[in-house]
């Protein structure tokens, strides 16, 4: 019999100490490895590929559950028929809510529908499959990956403005880090005076920082991409300014920040294509003090 | 009273067994849930895992553990081997006080398991912050408290298919 507090005679394999060292340093070493020098992307892909099934699988009940729900308002109405005026009530408030949510995802999908039209760099419509658990990081997880060739860097909006960025492309499934994550930077410009700024996620929000005392930043103010960067294309609202404290022993002005897309709250999400055609570095740095390197690409344009 | 044996006489556990709850509880990580639930919703990787090292310590032990933590680190896309590291020093405190946890009952159980689960949660953090993210709040140390709320009914749960009488 194999009870839990029958002690063990003979000592199959190592003893707990050493196995313990062994998965420390293992454990360690895959840290350090993953978090300098990003070497696990190919161990992370292929579990992502083992792990895909399963996240489909958990998500299936779901999806039965809504079959499940409009089969039984079916059955309400053949019902109504016999005690029509009793179960009249029950089922236009049920219809009602059902239509309300309904309604929620058809205007999402129209506004993104209408983005991906006027946009001509509207490359693929994804949806939120889950997002990532780890409080320290803000990610989301959307259903297309490597097999619609997705790359990192792309940026991903959804029906209102800006919300992050590709970050890591799996083969069915792509990270995308928000712009609230702590690591996460836009260059952007106040859309009302044109004066640009870089806007920092700090892990639950943005800020921008390193604005001057005298810029001219109101409340309310929008803050949209800067296109600079050859990255993000020009003019997607990224946030709006909510706060601006000006006080007079900092270098520089204090700007809260509220991001406008719905950075957690979206189901459907577009991704775009990169900006594209980064001019090539300057081959040699024939004159030092070159000041015109962020003016020439817009003219070549 | 006899100390050295369980108080009910129970099937020997399957394997099988053992495999599909740790399964089950990898499942539950990756339903959708809605946002902010994380808060507060226990680790079920980790407590199956101690519920199993606690009580079957020959079948799961340190090597399985640290298995199930780069399953959860892949699971909840964070850092490859924060889990892992964290699971596999839970798994060894538990084993080293095994003899100890398993006369206990669900009560001082579950007190163990929240010291155990509150181990895990600081281990997390010191890694993350050793690798350069900022301290997330106290409200991070939520979810053992709950685990351990929850241990004696896992516990009553996880008995129940190896009673040999149906109450």
């Amino acid at each position: 019999m194999d009870f839990a507090n029958t002690p063990s005679f003979f000592r199959s394999g190592l003893k707990p100490g050493t196995r313990l060292v062994l998965c420390v340093v293992a454990s360690v070493a895959l840290l350090i490895g993953d978090s300098r020098y990003n070497l696990m992307e190919q161990a992370r892909d292929g579990m992502s590929l083992v792990l895909y099934p399963l996240q489909r699988a958990v998500n299936m009940p779901l999806g039965l559950a809504r079959h499940a729900s409009d089969y039984f308002t079916d059955q309400a109405e053949l019902k109504a028929d016999n005690a029509r005026l009793r179960t009249q009530q029950l089922e236009m408030s049920a219809r009602l809510s059902r239509l309300e949510s309904l309604e929620r995802e058809l205007t999402e999908l129209r506004n993104l529908n209408g983005i991906k039209a006027t946009r001509p760099d509207a490359e693929q419509l994804a949806e939120t499959l889950y997002t990532g658990r780890d409080p320290f990081s803000y990610k989301i997880i959307i259903d297309k990956g490597a097999d619609v060739s997705l790359k990192p860097g792309q940026p991903v909006v959804d029906s209102r403005g800006l919300m992050g960025q590709i970050t890591r492309v799996q083969p069915l499934t792509a990270e995308v880090t928000l712009i609230i994550d702590k690591n996460q930077m836009v260059p952007v410009m106040i859309s009302r005076t044109g004066e640009r700024a870089i806007l920092y996620g700090y892990g639950g929000g943005v800020e921008i920082r390193y604005l001057p005392q005298h810029a001219d930043v109101r409340e309310n103010d929008m803050v949209v991409t800067s296109g600079i960067d050859g990255l993000f294309p020009e003019g997607i609202p990224v946030a709006r300014v909510s706060k601006v404290e000006r006080n007079a022993g900092a270098a520089f002005s204090r700007i809260t920040t509220e991001p406008v897309a719905g950075v957690q709250q979206t189901r459907f999400v577009l991704v775009l294509r990169e900006k594209g055609q980064t001019p090539p570095r300057p081959v040699a740095p024939v004159a030092p003090a070159k000041k015109t390197k962020g003016k020439k690409p817009a003219d070549s344009e | 009273m006899p100390f050295d044996r369980p108080h009910e006489l129970l099937k020997p556990v399957k394997r099988r067994f053992i495999f599909f709850s740790l399964l089950l509880a990898v499942l539950v990580e990756l339903i959708p849930l809605p946002h902010g639930s994380t808060r507060w919703l226990p680790d079920f990787i980790s407590l199956v895992l101690l519920y199993w090292v606690i009580n079957q310590p020959r079948r799961v032990s340190v090597g399985i553990a640290f298995l199930m933590g780069l399953v959860a680190d892949i699971a909840t896309a964070g850092l490859f081997g924060q889990h892992a590291l964290a699971y596999s020093v839970t798994a060894f405190l538990a084993l080293s006080r095994q003899r100890q946890l398993v006369m206990f009952n669900l009560g001082q159980q579950a007190l163990s398991v929240l010291g155990l689960m509150m181990a895990n949660q600081a281990i997390m953090v010191v890694a993350r912050m050793l690798t350069g993210a900022a301290f997330v709040g106290w409200a991070y140390f939520l979810p053992p408290l709950i685990g351990a709320l929850l241990w004696p009914l896992l516990t009553k749960l996880m008995l129940l298919p190896y009673r040999h009488h149906q109450v």
